[in-house]
């Protein structure tokens, strides 16, 4: 480890422009980056959330030297992703997942070793990696059938033997669970710190927020091109009002109810959503004054009501965070 | 920052991989009998009727016709539908992601098609050969067959630049469909570009392969009249023009590269 960030980026944009029609052109312009700063530690995981189109996958494209961004700067080991690509890609590793990608045709082993001659992995030492790899990720046994053969679920594995075939400093991850059971995916998070501990810096975007929770100490939330909120769990967690969370159900509440929930003390923020004919206010707490059983107080008259406290979950942190900024 | 000590990048390691990848999906995927296989039987036949009775080297003739054809279309189709397979496999981001330069990767492509043109070129000569129940006289052997691989060679250096169109963009399908058979009898392929209108003539100058194969006609068909500066000039000018080829294709790749990460394109078919 070093004190130098294994990934800084500064102001990073990215315009997608596009035209369509042949003799009545329409220009499209898309900013899927609107300025973006991130800084990763060597040696950490580094979760980045964030809903489609939010320009997750965007980024580490570009920090994986396969886009190039409209503006700013983006280094990774100190070097610049667009000056420094030739010395920076031998070093780095991608897992994009998904179905596309790789040679279907072809065995799991002949695509590996396509890509361990490209990164020039010394022969003598070729097949054994290539073995290990395997083994990692749990796909000896079919090693040798046509990767057309395989699931959803193995040719993300066979993805993420391939970002880690060449012992990549840093490794991007986009979404690699995404499509595996829930044993592989497990193991795919197991094989995940594994990696960190050998020293690996990884930057993972992933949809599940228990996957973010349980394996990154640091997030970053993206939305519509813009870092939103970064910190460690606990820290989102305060951002948005607290680490306590009480829900309360009934059919309806009146404005007045809202307003009263609003003024309990500790209370820093009061979400209502419609559930059918049910209405749920849930109330962030920043401090334990306000219970359960004050909030029902709050509420007389309401036969069906219910009220449950639960510790607020990275989710409730990224709802929160995304919304707001939709507002 | 990093003291890690890396492999180093073998370019012809990379090539390598390329080719034997390259091998791997053609045995893989039946649809190649046709072009490869197929093809060259029915160009063999047309040939062989096209030229029969029209001299005494129309065996020749109707080899290097058919041959040209079948190889034209494997070196050159090939080597770009290779790269637009990439695409639409969705492999074209990890390669080109790889510290390999692209070009490399290409080459190997290409390199491969050379090899299944030649199977194809060698199929048209047997098919040829069975129709005339005799083989065709060819006064220097040996010199047809280095010169036959020679001229692969030269349209490989055409399949390396149009590669590079099928990297900048996912149409470059359609203009190689609408040029393969402008280009096929610009530069000589069925029959000697001299025979073409005159002004057609320069611009056939600028492929190597039109000079490739003015060449193999003078070596192989005595009293063959093509461009008027005869054989060995026809040799220097597919060198150069090769070499031309060749040099371009190393910068064309870099810019198509920048211009395509630029885009950020590379994963649409």
């Amino acid at each position: 480890m070093t004190d130098v960030p294994a990934i800084e980026v500064r102001g990073i944009t990215r315009v997608f422009e596009s035209r369509k029609g042949f003799l009545f052109r329409e220009h499209t312009r898309t900013e899927a980056l609107r300025g973006v700063d991130l800084t990763v530690r060597s040696g950490s995981i580094y979760g980045l959330l964030g809903p489609n189109g939010a320009g997750k996958t965007t980024l580490v494209k570009i920090l994986s030297t396969l886009l190039l961004p409209t503006s700013g700067t983006a280094r990774v080991l100190g070097h610049d992703v667009v000056e420094d690509s030739d010395w920076l890609r031998p070093r780095i590793g991608l897992v994009l997942g998904g179905e596309r990608g790789l040679y279907n045709r072809v065995s799991a082993r002949d695509n590996l070793r396509y890509f361990a001659d490209l990164y020039g992995l010394p022969g003598a030492e070729r097949e054994e990696r290539i073995t290990a790899v395997l083994e990692r990720v749990d796909l000896v046994s079919a090693a040798d059938r046509r990767v057309e053969e395989f699931s959803r679920g193995m040719k993300q594995k066979l993805h993420i033997a391939r970002g880690i075939l060449h012992r990549p400093q840093v490794l991007f991850l986009d979404e690699p669970t995404i499509g595996l059971d829930p044993k592989s995916a497990r193991e795919t998070r197991k094989l995940v710190r594994s990696l960190v501990s050998d020293g690996v810096t990884i930057l993972l975007t992933t949809h599940y927020m228990f996957e973010a929770e349980e394996l990154c100490p640091e997030i970053a939330v993206l939305s519509k091109g813009r870092i939103v909120a970064h910190d460690t769990v606990a820290g989102l967690r305060q951002l948005v009002g607290g680490d306590r969370t009480l829900e309360a159900e009934a059919y309806g509440f009146e404005d007045r109810e809202v307003e009263l929930l609003h003024r309990l003390p500790g209370v820093s923020k009061v979400v209502s959503e419609e559930y059918g004919p049910r209405t749920r206010l849930t109330l962030r707490l920043r401090s334990p004054e306000t219970t359960a059983s004050d909030v029902e107080a709050a509420l007389p008259g309401h036969s069906e009501l219910s009220v449950r406290e639960r510790r607020t979950s990275l989710e409730d942190v990224y709802l929160d965070l995304v919304e707001e900024e939709a507002r | 920052m990093s003291t890690v000590e890396l492999p180093r990048i073998s370019r012809t390691r990379a090539t390598s991989a390329s080719l034997r990848l390259s091998f791997l999906m053609f045995m893989a995927d039946p649809q190649w009998l046709i072009p490869s296989m197929i093809a060259p039987v029915v160009f063999g036949l047309v040939a062989f009727e096209l030229f029969r009775g029209s001299g005494p080297y129309f065996l020749t003739y109707a080899i290097l016709g058919a041959g040209m054809m079948s190889m034209w279309g494997q070196t050159l189709y090939g080597s770009g539908w290779a790269i637009g397979q990439d695409r639409e496999f969705g492999t074209l981001e990890p390669t080109v992601q790889s510290p390999t330069p692209y070009v490399y990767v290409v080459l190997g492509r290409v390199l491969w098609n050379v090899v299944s043109g030649l199977i194809g070129g060698a199929i048209v000569y047997l098919v040829v050969l069975a129709a005339a129940g005799s083989p065709p006289t060819v006064p220097d052997p040996i010199g047809f067959v280095v010169l036959f691989v020679f001229v692969m060679l030269t349209l490989a250096s055409v399949g390396i630049l149009f590669s590079a169109a099928w990297v900048y963009t996912r149409y470059s399908g359609f203009i190689q469909n609408v040029g393969e058979f402008a280009f096929y009898i610009g530069t000589g392929c069925m029959f000697p570009v001299v025979l073409l209108p005159f002004w057609t003539n320069p611009i056939a100058l600028v492929f190597p392969p039109t000079w490739a194969l003015d060449a193999l006609r003078y070596l192989a068909i005595p009293g063959y009249v093509g461009f008027g500066w005869g054989f060995w000039p026809d040799i220097a000018g597919a060198i150069l023009t090769t070499a031309i080829y060749v040099a371009i294709a190393g910068t064309v790749f870099k810019r198509v590269e920048l211009h395509v990460l630029s885009k950020g394109d590379l994963s649409d078919y």
